[in-house]
């Protein structure tokens, strides 16, 4: 609906008149997307935009404590300590890896879940949905409860194999953190990729089977490339949420990764805000790159939680 | 109710035009019929109506006044939809007296004509149930009650019978074509069903690619095509190039009497399958397939020259079958030269 | 069907086609696959539910050494926790944090339904410039709530941790959730239509959104409202940072027991938030909700 655009002021100042006072339905349909998307853009203003415009300026103060001065230390910290080049490469990879086995269960948990009857099928959901309202610091409690010093898991496989409980619990590993990071994963990868798995075009996939081919070829040829989208837009979201994994990491601290480096930046190494603010910034960048980029490449239909 | 004028009006969406330059006149008490192939510019035409759509060009009138700018709360239209759009939250009853609440008429009154439209469809058992508890056809009678409930000025009806079934469909055409007339209701009625179009309307017009290409009564769509678009939407239609002089149209591989139809030296003949004479002697054509219709048999059949016709065959001629002879003429007092 | 769609069904000219051809008469992925599938499944569930399970019943247990918790049964775990007793780690129980976290949270809902249903509608029912950013930007967090605390820390240096910080906050984090719960339901009715049938009445368009659109997005709404609820309740990543003592909010009460109190008094806490969660699921189910999921079926 985009009308011819106005180039002189006087153009422009008519637009904004139309804004506010419009006479034509066109034009107060503009007035209304504005006026519905002005609470969330207040919203986002206050607690998004200007929070972050401080955070830059945060990470070239002085002063740890205020905003003043102006000097690159913080990020010059950033670049040469080699200490966060190894936080980078460890979120990177270790969200990457989660990521990827999370979305394989996720898409073999949607797959079974549209195809085959099984039983209970609303409870298993149900089930499967509920540690997505659950805290990262209560799933690191549950990996602990599993496979801890005194774990389920651990006294059981101590139990069988007489071996000491201390040396066989695995939870703050980074086996621990692995499952960790799955626990809260797997869930969203799954209800993400479950829209996707309803929209099937069934029809193809029957008339391949009888033509004869199996399952598998069925699934590789017709089923994949349908739902193909919906994988790489689960990819994208659960990366995107393990990137934000914090209190999982801060219970099992297997591994520095970012958001861990953050919170010792501004407790237990100090108040570093400077660093932290960088950090901060870093972050911010890369996740709205990330984002958008890579929604380019996919369908935003696909996008959900 | 009132007359409704679209005076050459254009829409176009990033200079893309869905409607360009559409001169409409809707009578006072009329039905109008719009009708075209899906994108022809049929529903931005029917929204411009309502107020949802501003033109980029040219005017809106009911009764001479513009109303291009008037926001359509304030237009008093009556729109029915496909998707019968009703109101989830509220009651038939709620639904059907919605109009009238805002217009603020009181509860009892509002209540009592919501009854009283419902009784004219027949469903004025349904009134306290819930809307998303009715059938198609029910929801589509709500839906109908609702937008004439406000005394609309002109009530636009959206594909309103698409979506139900074929009996149905035949039902509530008849149901609602006499409820027009007898309530004496200004409407206009899209569709891309041109059957529909004729058994429902007084008038047709029949868009195009965002123009109109032809208004007129069912029976002159029908019978006197403006152009070839026309011809080979509504109904089916032979297309035979031909001259006529002296009172003789000669097709080429045969020359049939011209009954009174105009001169041309390159013109197109549009003979509809009935217009054909089996058993005439004007020339012969072969049967190639041959379909069961019920009510008559058509046949797709090879002339003279190589050019296939589409010819409804009656009487004893129902009987011939691929392959076989059939002696045709064309009974030309009905029909249409295009030049 | 497209072309397209075709080829890709057509085994391509290739090595590979060989292979699965081989695959195809061979039908293992027939008798392998399900069975394959099925195992993922089982225990996919029983990693999610085992721990749960554990943590729940260990809450009514007096020790943990060896496999499973023993000593049924006591609800001494549960009265520290509840502050009807003394005990180590935290004091003063949870009901005071959880009061907290409720009111803070119930603000950050009201200020998600204010400012989460309009954007929803606004990005279902029209189309305008520049709507995929906008989109993204309203679907997704913009930043994690850990980053978020540490420019609030700064921006608002003496209000980040107050209530009002706290419910901006988790505005802000959870409203994803809300857009994408209302705009579920939005595209499962016939907005457009519905729109312009109560204008078409007469009905202006502030009063078409408020008592016809909004009342048939109530299902939608309720479910987004539970959802940002819950997760606000206990949110953690930004509340650590921001760090508000005076009280002490749930999440911030769950943490100190868990990385301070004993294992069983730490599953009573902990089942104290699991408890939540399942009545949680139970009204989401009454709003067609399968789970705890923005989407609708």
């Amino acid at each position: 609906m985009a009308d011819a655009q106005p180039t002189t002021t006087d153009g422009r100042f008519r637009r904004i008149q139309a804004v506010i006072s419009p006479t034509t339905e066109a034009e107060r349909r503009r007035r209304r997307i504005l006026v519905l998307c002005l609470p969330y853009f207040v919203l986002a203003t206050f607690g998004a935009f200007i929070p972050i415009g401080v955070m830059a300026r945060m990470s070239l103060s002085t002063d740890n404590l205020t905003n003043e001065g102006f000097t690159l230390e913080a990020w010059r910290t950033l670049l040469n300590d080699g200490i966060y080049l190894e936080v980078a490469w460890n979120t990177l990879w270790f969200a990457a890896a989660t990521t990827l086995f999370s979305v394989a269960i996720g898409v073999a948990l949607s797959h079974a879940l549209e195809k085959y009857s099984l039983p209970f099928e609303r409870w298993i959901v149900a089930m499967l949905s509920f540690p997505i309202a659950l805290p990262g610091i209560v799933v690191g409690f549950l990996i602990v409860v599993l496979l801890g010093r005194t774990g389920l898991l651990t006294n059981a496989v101590a139990y069988f194999t007489g071996g000491n409980p201390i040396d066989i619990a695995t939870a703050r590993t980074l086996g621990g953190l692995f499952l960790g990071f799955a626990f809260s994963l797997v869930p969203r990868s799954t209800m993400v990729l479950r829209g996707t798995f309803t929209e099937i075009n069934t029809d193809a996939e029957e008339a391949a089977r009888a033509l004869g081919a199996s399952p598998l070829v069925t699934f590789y040829y017709v089923t994949l490339p349908q739902v193909w989208p919906g994988i790489v837009a689960a990819c994208v979201l659960t990366f995107r949420t393990a990137l934000a994994i914090f209190g999982t990491v801060l219970v099992l601290p297997a591994l520095n990764v970012a958001t861990l480096r953050l919170s010792l930046e501004i407790g237990d190494l100090g108040f570093n805000t400077q660093i932290a603010a960088a950090i901060g910034m870093v972050y911010f960048v890369f996740f709205f790159l990330f984002t958008f980029v890579s929604l380019r490449l996919v369908d935003d239909d696909h996008v959900k939680i | 109710m009132s007359d409704v004028t679209l005076d050459s009006v254009t829409k176009r969406y990033d200079s893309e035009a869905a409607v360009e330059g559409i001169d409409l006149r809707v009578d006072d008490g009329e039905v109008l019929g719009v009708i075209g192939p899906s994108g022809c510019g049929k529903t931005t035409t029917l929204r411009t109506i309502a107020g949802f759509e501003t033109p980029t060009a040219g005017a809106v009138r009911f009764d001479g006044e513009d109303v291009t700018n008037v926001p359509p709360e304030r237009r008093n239209v009556g729109l029915v939809f496909q998707s019968y759009a009703l109101f989830d939250n509220m009651s038939v009853a709620q639904n059907v007296a919605f109009g009238l609440k805002m217009q603020g008429v009181g509860a009892d009154e509002r209540r009592e004509r919501a009854v009283e439209l419902l009784e004219l469809l027949g469903i004025e058992a349904l009134a306290d149930r819930s809307p998303r508890t009715l059938s198609g056809g029910q929801q589509q009678r709500v839906g109908l009650a609702r937008a004439l409930a406000i005394e609309p000025n002109i009530l636009l009806l959206d594909e309103p019978m698409t979506g139900l079934d074929e009996q149905l469909k035949r039902r509530l055409r008849t149901e609602l074509s006499e409820l027009l007339s007898e309530l004496d209701v200004t409407a206009l009625y899209v569709t891309h069903d041109q059957e529909e179009a004729m058994v429902m309307c007084d008038r047709i017009a029949v868009l195009n690619d965002g123009t109109i290409e032809q208004v007129g009564s069912p029976q002159d769509i029908y019978e006197q095509p403006a152009n070839q678009f026309v011809a080979d939407f509504v109904g089916t239609s032979n297309v035979l190039d031909a001259v006529v002089t002296d009172g003789r149209v000669d097709l080429g591989f045969a020359a049939v009497n011209a009954n009174g139809l105009s001169e041309a030296d390159d013109g197109r003949l549009i003979v509809r399958p009935d217009d054909f004479v089996p058993g005439g002697s004007a020339f012969e054509a072969v049967v190639r397939d041959r379909y069961y219709l019920g009510e008559c048999v058509r046949v797709r059949a090879e002339l003279p020259d190589g050019q296939f016709v589409t010819v409804d065959l009656d009487g004893e001629w129902q009987d011939s079958h691929p392959g076989e002879a059939l002696p045709l003429d064309i009974r030309t007092d009905g029909i249409h030269v295009l030049s | 069907m497209t072309d397209d769609s075709h080829s890709t069904q057509r085994p391509r000219e290739s090595g590979t086609s060989r292979l699965w051809w081989l695959l195809g008469r061979l039908d293992v992925s027939a008798t392998v696959g399900k069975p394959l599938v099925t195992l993922v499944v089982v225990l996919t569930l029983v990693f999610l539910l085992v721990p749960i399970v554990a943590t729940v019943v260990a809450s009514f247990a007096t020790t943990w050494t060896g496999v499973v918790p023993r000593g049924f049964f006591t609800l001494d775990n549960w009265r520290i926790v509840l502050g009807m007793k003394e005990g180590l780690g935290p004091r003063g129980g949870v009901i005071s944090g959880l009061v907290f976290s409720a009111m803070v949270a119930t603000g950050g809902m009201v200020l998600n339904i204010l400012v989460g249903v309009p954007i929803a509608y606004s990005l279902t029912r029209y189309d305008f410039f520049g709507k995929d950013w906008v989109n993204t930007l309203a679907v997704l967090p913009v930043v994690p709530g850990i980053v978020l605390a540490v420019a609030f820390i700064r921006t608002y240096p003496h209000n980040s941790g107050s209530s009002l910080g706290l419910i901006v906050g988790y505005a802000l984090l959870k409203s994803p959730f809300m857009v994408l719960t209302v705009q579920s339901s939005f595209q499962s009715m016939n907005l457009q239509q519905i729109e312009e049938s109560a204008r078409s009445l007469g009905a202006s368009w502030p009063r078409t959104f408020l008592t016809v659109i909004v009342p048939n997005a109530k299902d939608g709404i309720i479910a987004g409202s539970i959802i940002t609820w819950t997760l606000a309740a206990a949110e953690f990543n930004f509340t650590f940072i921001v760090d508000p003592t005076d009280p002490q909010p749930f999440a911030l009460f769950l943490y100190e027991n868990i990385s301070r109190s004993p294992v069983l008094q730490s599953a009573a806490a902990v089942s104290v938030y699991f408890s939540i969660v399942l009545v949680v699921i139970v009204l989401l189910q009454s709003v067609g909700r399968t789970g705890f999921t923005t989407v609708e079926r």
